[in-house]
């Protein structure tokens, strides 16, 4: 039920969706923790939008199911008050205000018009409320989108790429919204194919590719392993010895890139051999290497290494 | 049912679709009445009571208002936002038919105002037997009934078709094309068309009409109907 942390907001089992003899959802299975914020990632058409618009009762699947808080959204109590969702931009009528697209949607849920006023407010969109939305630029709209998902106060947030088309500064609120959401304990789910624009928001991440799951987890262990850039004016001593103790190393102009070790045995194997350090930096893949390594088709020369999937779902599924 | 029909109604009233579509209907009768009194030149009963059976014009109209309405939804992706909230898509439907179809009455009211208040002055110098009370009775019953289960009935087609433009001319062809064919074809069968159905119910008299009361059954029948496929068709529609 909402706001019992022990059960997942979101789980999804073996789900399908074939469109004739495509499938844009391949039996994916993942859940999502309730109070956490996880990022749902992918490239464009990689079957995330479908996804959510089955887990939403939008769409039916062709084989598996989606339940939130262990029902289908079709069968939940008071759907408004359960969770929130934001999946197409474009869901208003251009001839409608802000405030009364917003008031339907309130009297539907049957919540009060004051409500209205407390979501555009958080939203910070009171004073554009009465201009018609199709006059709204892409972050008002947006901004209205996320009103709508908080009407019923919901326990979980479903969000759609809602950081599609937003400046820099809206992606700056944006960012800040979702970490005051997640600050109250809410649960979120939040799409995206840019890795960067979530990566310092979410908790966990869902990795999907060709509609299949390559990746779950933390977003610290999807950072993939840690690795040491080492600088030395006995550079290639220093590699031997760090290569005989048993780490891989890769050498980068006057850095040689140690993987296998972590700095404080990197330091202390340099002092045993009497090598000097002028150096020593430990640091990871970003995000961003990780997921193209992860969702691109073929496997790339370069660039970091990572223990590969570790659910069922091949990382290169494609 | 009761904040489906207040959430419809509210979003009837805060678009202009609703004025724009009550304008042409007043351009419309005024058309009608104009060209029916003072061209027509009514000397009968029959004649007279047309000139005031704006019904059957206006439900045409009125149709094309709830194909509009229910496709915008399809058309602006609104239709999600309602689905997040209601998951019956049956009841939003429904909800939306019941909206226009009160939308329907209310216009249909507006345009009888007109066309009683030209109709009547230009038809009393008319020659000929007067109207009695029960031919406006008849006109303006028929005329409401005929508006608002126009409404209602344009409302299942777009739920069905959801496309905004194939279910406009969708209808347009069925109203204007397919019903006449047919009736010339075969009157005994055309009287139970819709459009034939409306006339009679509008209260224009045609040599083959079926009687008020039957004529307002097969209109509920096919808004009936078509809400049934809709709601079917719709039951099983993936919202994109």
């Amino acid at each position: 039920m909402p706001g019992d942390t022990q059960v997942n907001a979101v789980r999804v089992a073996g789900l399908s969706k074939r469109y004739g003899g495509v499938a844009a959802v391949d039996d994916l299975s993942f859940e999502v923790r309730a109070g956490a914020v996880t990022g749902f990632l992918g490239p464009n058409g990689a079957g995330k939008t479908t996804t959510l618009r089955i887990l939403l009762g939008l769409a039916r699947p062709s084989a598996g199911e989606a339940t939130i808080f262990g029902q289908p959204f079709a069968a939940l109590a008071d759907p408004a008050r359960t969770v929130g969702a934001s999946l197409e931009i474009s869901g208003f009528h251009p001839g409608r205000s802000g405030r009364n697209h917003l008031r339907s949607l309130a009297v539907l849920a049957g919540l009060p018009e004051s409500r209205v006023e407390d979501v555009l407010k958080l939203v910070e969109l009171t004073g554009a409320a009465d201009r018609r939305a199709g006059k709204y630029s892409m972050g008002m709209r947006q901004r209205l989108a996320l009103a709508a998902t908080l009407l019923g106060d919901p326990q979980l947030l479903v969000l759609d790429e809602p950081a599609n088309g937003l400046d820099p500064q809206g992606i700056r609120w944006l960012r800040d919204f979702l970490r005051g959401l997640a600050a109250e304990g809410r649960t979120v789910l939040i799409s995206s194919h840019v890795l960067s624009e979530v990566a310092q928001t979410v908790d966990d991440v869902i990795v999907i590719h060709h509609g299949r799951l390559v990746d779950e987890g933390p977003v610290d262990r999807l950072s993939g392993p840690k690795r040491v850039s080492v600088r030395s004016p006995r550079l290639a001593d220093l590699a031997a010895a760090i290569e005989r103790a048993g780490a891989q190393v890769s050498r980068e102009n006057d850095v040689v890139i140690v993987s296998g070790l972590d700095a404080a045995q990197i330091g202390d194997l340099a002092f045993s051999a009497g090598l000097p350090l002028h150096e020593l930096a430990p640091h990871s893949a970003s995000l961003e290497e990780v997921f193209l390594e992860l969702t691109t088709d073929e496997p790339t020369t370069e660039g970091p290494t990572t223990e590969g999937p570790t659910t069922e779902g091949p990382k290169a599924a494609a | 049912m009761n904040r489906v029909l207040r959430s419809e109604l509210l979003k009837l009233r805060t678009t202009r679709t609703a004025l724009g579509f009550a304008i042409a209907g007043v351009l419309l009768v005024l058309l009608v009445v104009l060209v029916t009194t003072l061209a027509g030149n009514p000397t009968t009963i029959s004649d007279k009571r047309a000139v005031l059976s704006i019904g059957d014009p206006l439900a045409v109209v009125l149709l094309l208002f709830g194909v509009v309405g229910a496709t915008a939804e399809y058309r602006h992706r609104t239709v999600a936002a309602g689905a997040l909230i209601l998951p019956s898509r049956l009841r939003l439907s429904v909800g939306r038919m019941v909206a226009y179809g009160i939308a329907g009455l209310l216009v249909g009211s507006l345009m009888l105002v007109v066309a009683f208040a030209i109709g009547i002055p230009l038809l009393s110098g008319a020659s000929g037997p007067s109207l009695g009370t029960g031919d406006y009775v008849r006109a303006v019953g028929g005329s409401l009934l005929a508006c608002g289960l126009g409404a209602m009935l344009g409302v299942a087609i777009g739920v069905l078709v959801a496309n905004q433009v194939a279910a406009v001319v969708g209808t347009l062809v069925i109203f204007f094309v397919a019903d006449p064919l047919i009736i010339a074809a075969s009157a005994t069968v055309g009287k139970f068309s819709f459009g034939d159905a409306l006339t009679a119910v509008a209260g224009r008299n045609t040599a083959h009409e079926l009687a008020f009361g039957a004529a307002v059954a097969v209109i509920i029948g096919w808004t009936a109907l078509a809400l049934t496929i809709a709601a079917w068709v719709d039951a099983r529609r993936d919202i994109s």
